[in-house]
């Protein structure tokens, strides 16, 4: 094993072993060395955001693999599902071989995978999750001082909006699944440009703070006597209140300036097609609002879902749907994996592709945004022909200003899924040192990725 | 039978046993099976009862309102003139129900702000310059100024209507405090009064039902639904709405403790406009008639469909549900098994009927050999359980079970080898599904859920008849454990005969109603209620009558101080969402 002796490394031996790289202030001259985190001095704030997929990647029993790299470590090669990633190679890492433990809990199909990625713990059913999803306590650490602690948005154009983010389990966001919502919420009449010159506080924010006050100042004779679940639901509530005051309060404070921010142009909502060519098209338009909205700093988290776990997306004009296709469609026995498949899941990964290209195109500092972001991209399944939840595909995408050694293919040999997500709570600045539950409990993150 | 959870950790333990005095034996009992730890949290509530007369009310259910609750509370306390344009929170699905789902939700942080940007908007039109005359029944001494007096009758007024119950005076003076404060700094009466009605439209009291229940003064130790509990109770069932100014005083009086007050105050609301309302909302339910503003279909492989396809297919199906039940009483059974339908223009083309009627809607009969017969032939049900370039019969089958028949399928097995499971390009779909049911890991769930939905294959995604799938000739006729059915007729008339689809119209009211799932102890009450529909002739309002009316409806439930029941139980009987 390499033996570091940075500043980091010396403090987590310090403490024993265990995570405590965060918490950590950002010094300046730590970060410089990458040369991209500042823009005049100012660092630029880490931006943190989960990217989803359903159906995961096509690797097969049989070794038919179009996704996980041969090579291990820096420098891996493109295998043909990721081609759409060629662009943004360097700033992305890959892993494999991670999986999910459920502790003798049943893996239910297209749910256990990303419920345990995001909230450490396989669920008792399908329609929640265990335990809050982590990208909701990242937000907490670092979402704070902009208009919105998080975005949720869902591209998916889905039967129902789709979102795994959650504070209880049970609730989950409400994203938002049209460009036009997105937009309207980002830049609608609320939004103060950063870079206007005459910027004044708006009184009837104030007056909106005081009808707030109002609803917690009977807080606590609500809370006597709740049942426990009750109670959490009141909590949830009241936490969403908090979040509103706290929006109202940034808005009256003047916005610092953001070279990157230049409102856009209202988008026009697509018609109401599932099928991947409009699917990926609508992620484009969003990803584009979404990375002003983080330039123009209204937010500093996200959520994002590209398709839901057992997808419903198709190859335009083809009665099967995608999720069918991973289930009936033979393993060709010359190539060793399902090429339909194969095909569909190359189409999605185009999702990302362009997700990750929009968050590349704008420019902040001396890098881009993406440069200042680290965004976790995963799947629900691994092989989706038999639901695996081993090996589920996993991307560390940005380089987390600086703190993200991007660009590498980690081979998990059988880790828990867990160390991933930890990995990029931390990167994304959480003070997160340990995560999951059970056999998933880790508090040992990647460190060939942190710098 | 019914849906649920072998382990049920301390819901119900202060249910009133029928005698009264067994209550603290028994709930001894149940802490000593639950474990001390929740004991305390319990033990509070249930002191006072001992020998104090005013102990304290204890909440026992916290339930999100609905968006049509919403909209019709909106409507009835403000007038149907105030426009609600917002986008609401997802609902959940819980065994079945939505109205089970929103007594486990909350809000989040974008739902809230959605909240509150819409009560700004209510708030902003009821005191307009137009509306305030009518919304403001006082007048303020001067209206650059507060005026306490003007403003408390304001917010009593609505303050009782928007939380269903009085308010309390700290309630009155937080929000006379910030109307004041709004009145001084905007030189305006009525602006301040504008942000006292938007906190009382985002408070939780308003945007979630809080039921509370009280000690019972006819009967010791025990605890009963308090009368303004009581009045929401029955008015979100029957009316879909908040309390009305009659009911509210019934809650006030106490009279509505009394089952003379009860019966009458149930009749009337049966009688009101309103319980077409009310019955809309709990069939949109039921039927899950939620997933039509999203539904997508492919529109090269069906070029007819729209969203106003989508939106009338909906609409279709609750004008056959509400005529038939409410508007003519009839036979619940008749739903399956009616050739008559409800068809507007766009609809007409799909069901390739000729639209002869100037009205918007018109009804249509279609003829004795007709494959249409009752509510699984309308396209809402089968495009709605379909995929969006294909039918699917293990969905429609799925559906099947579950909306009629309270039936859930569990999860499929995570490993399933499809390998033998033929090219669906070929041949029908029945090919691809025999796989299944011969498949070990599969058959027992599919030979349930398929042959219903296999009966289903001469409509095809979007539900137009068709006989021949890739050159084929469909055949629907299935097998169900003794039983042939032959087409969508066939699985109508299965339908009306099969006993478990009045029972499950029957849990369905009453945990609709009360929000709570059914168990094992519920089962008796059910089984008379269902026997009492069943001698009604199968009268849906007969049925609503009677739940409303009985003691059960108003049973207090303790709220549960453990979180959910063990892993194991909880995964067998997971409703699926995720099929094929």
């Amino acid at each position: 094993m390499k033996l570091r002796f940075d500043r980091r490394s010396v403090l987590k031996g310090m403490l024993g072993g265990s995570a405590v790289y965060v918490g950590l202030p950002v010094l300046d001259a730590f970060l410089n060395s990458n040369g991209t985190a500042f823009a005049g001095g100012a660092p630029l704030p880490v931006r943190f955001g989960t990217y989803f997929w359903g159906l995961g990647l096509t690797d097969t029993p049989t070794g038919g693999t179009r996704w996980v790299p041969t090579k291990v470590g820096p420098g891996y090669e493109l295998m043909p599902e990721l081609e759409a990633l060629q662009a943004v190679k360097d700033k992305v890492s890959v892993f494999s071989g991670f999986r999910v433990i459920g502790d003798g809990r049943a893996n239910l199909v297209h749910w256990t995978g990303h419920a345990a990625i995001l909230s450490g713990v396989a669920p008792a059913t399908a329609t929640r999750f265990d335990a809050a999803s982590f990208d909701t306590k990242v937000a907490d650490a670092i979402g704070t001082s902009t208009r919105f602690k998080s975005i949720d948005i869902d591209a998916s154009v889905s039967r129902q909006p789709v979102s795994y983010s959650t504070r209880t389990g049970s609730t989950f966001a409400s994203p938002d699944a049209t460009p036009l919502a997105l937009y309207t919420r980002l830049f609608g009449p609320d939004f103060q440009d950063p870079n206007s010159d005459d910027w004044k506080p708006n009184p009837s924010i104030m007056l909106r703070q005081s009808v707030l006050s109002a609803v917690t100042e009977q807080r606590r004779a609500l809370m006597m006597g709740l049942g426990k679940e009750d109670q959490m639901k009141m909590d949830q509530y009241f936490s969403s209140v908090r979040d509103l005051e706290n929006q109202l309060a940034v808005q009256l404070q003047k916005p610092e300036k953001r070279e990157a921010c230049v409102l856009p142009q209202a988008p026009q909502d697509p018609t109401r097609v599932s099928s991947v060519d409009i699917v990926n098209s609508n992620t484009k338009v969003m990803a584009k609002l979404l990375a002003m909205g983080l330039a123009c700093n209204q937010s500093r988290v996200f959520t994002f879902v590209h398709t839901s776990g057992a997808s419903e997306t198709y190859l335009p004009g083809q009665s099967k749907i995608y999720h069918q296709i991973t289930h009936d469609e033979p393993t060709d026995a010359q190539l060793g994996y399902q090429p339909e498949t194969s095909k569909l899941a190359s189409e999605v990964m185009k999702g990302l592709g362009v997700f990750l290209g929009e968050l590349d195109a704008i420019k902040e500092g001396e890098g881009t945004l993406l440069d200042n972001s680290i965004v976790l991209a995963f799947s629900d399944t691994g092989y989706a022909k038999i639901h695996a939840i081993e090996n589920i595909p996993m991307f560390l995408a940005g380089r987390a200003g600086g703190r993200h050694k991007a660009g590498q293919h980690i081979a998990g040999k059988g880790d828990s899924v867990t160390r991933v997500s930890l990995t990029a709570m931390q990167l994304a600045g959480a003070p997160v040192g340990e995560f999951g539950v059970g056999s998933m409990k880790t508090s040992n993150p990647i460190g060939e990725v942190i710098a | 039978m019914y849906y649920g959870r072998s382990v049920r950790c301390g819901a119900r333990s202060v249910a009133p046993p029928p005698g009264g005095r067994t209550l603290v034996k028994k709930t001894v009992s149940v802490f000593a099976l639950l474990g001390a730890n929740i004991l305390g949290g319990f033990a509070i509530q249930a002191a006072p009862v001992q020998g104090a007369a005013q102990a304290p009310a204890m909440t026992v259910g916290v339930r999100r309102i609905t968006e049509t609750q919403y909209r019709h509370t909106i409507a009835d306390v403000f007038g149907p003139a105030i426009k609600v344009e917002a986008r609401f929170e997802p609902e959940r699905r819980e065994e079945g129900l939505l109205a089970l789902g929103s007594a486990m939700l909350s809000l989040t942080s974008s739902g809230f702000e959605q909240y509150f940007a819409l009560a700004r908007s209510i708030s902003e039109q009821v005191l307009s310059e137009q509306g305030r005359e009518t919304a403001v029944a006082c007048q303020p001494t001067d209206a650059a100024k507060p005026d306490a007096e003007c403003a408390r009758q304001f917010v009593a007024r609505y303050g009782e209507l928007l939380f269903r119950r009085p308010l309390t005076p700290a309630e009155i003076q937080s929000r006379l405090n910030i109307s004041a404060r709004g009145a001084k700094q905007t030189g305006d009466f009525y602006a301040g009064l504008e942000l006292a009605l938007t906190s009382l439209l985002v408070a939780p009291e308003f945007l979630f039902r809080i039921e509370s229940a009280e000690p019972d003064p006819a009967a010791p130790h025990q605890y009963r639904l308090d009368a303004f509990s009581k009045a929401t109770r029955l008015s979100f069932l029957l009316w879909d709405t908040t309390p009305d100014a009659e009911l509210l005083s019934a809650a006030r009086s106490g009279a509505l403790h009394s089952q003379d007050e009860l019966e009458r105050q149930v009749d009337r609301m049966l009688a009101a406009p309103k319980f077409n309302d009310g019955a809309r909302a709990f069939f949109a339910d039921m039927f899950q008639l939620d997933g039509f503003g999203n539904l997508v279909k492919d529109p090269s492989i069906y070029p007819k469909f729209d969203q106003s396809v989508a939106e009338a297919a909906r609409e279709q199906m609750l004008l056959r549900t509400i005529d038939l039940l409410v508007r003519r009483q009839g036979d619940y059974r008749d739903l399956f098994t009616a050739r008559d339908a409800f068809l507007n223009r766009s609809l007409a083309a799909v069901y390739q009927v000729p639209y002869a009627s100037r009205a918007q809607w018109m009804t249509y009969v279609f003829p004795q050999d007709s494959e249409r017969s009752g509510i699984l032939t309308d396209i809402g049900f089968l495009a709605l359980h379909a995929h969006p370039g294909t039918s699917s019969p293990t969905r429609r089958g799925i559906k099947v079970l579950e909306i009629f028949m309270c039936q859930a399928t569990p999860q499929p097995p995570a490993n399933v080898d499809f390998s033998t499971v033929q090219d669906s390009t070929k041949g029908t779909v029945r090919g691809r599904l025999l796989d299944h049911m011969e498949n070990e890991g599969c058959s027992g769930c599919h030979r349930r859920t398929d042959p219903l939905g296999l009966a289903l294959e001469h409509f095809d995604g979007l539900g137009q008849l068709r006989t021949m799938e890739n050159g084929v000739p469909i055949d629907v006729t299935a097998q169900l454990k003794n039983i042939t059915i032959e087409g969508a007729r066939g699985v109508g008339e299965y339908l009306r005969n099969e006993p478990k689809v009045p029972a499950c119209l029957v849990r369905n009211v009453y945990s609709y109603g009360v929000g709570e799932k059914t168990y094992g102890r519920d089962k008796a009450y059910l089984a008379e209620q269902t026997k009492a529909f069943i001698a009604s002739g199968y009268r849906f309002p007969a049925l609503v009558r009677q739940v409303a009316s009985s003691p059960e409806f108003f049973k207090v439930i303790a709220p549960k101080s453990k979180p959910k029941a063990p892993v194991a139980e909880a995964t067998v009987t997971q409703l699926q969402s995720t099929v094929e």
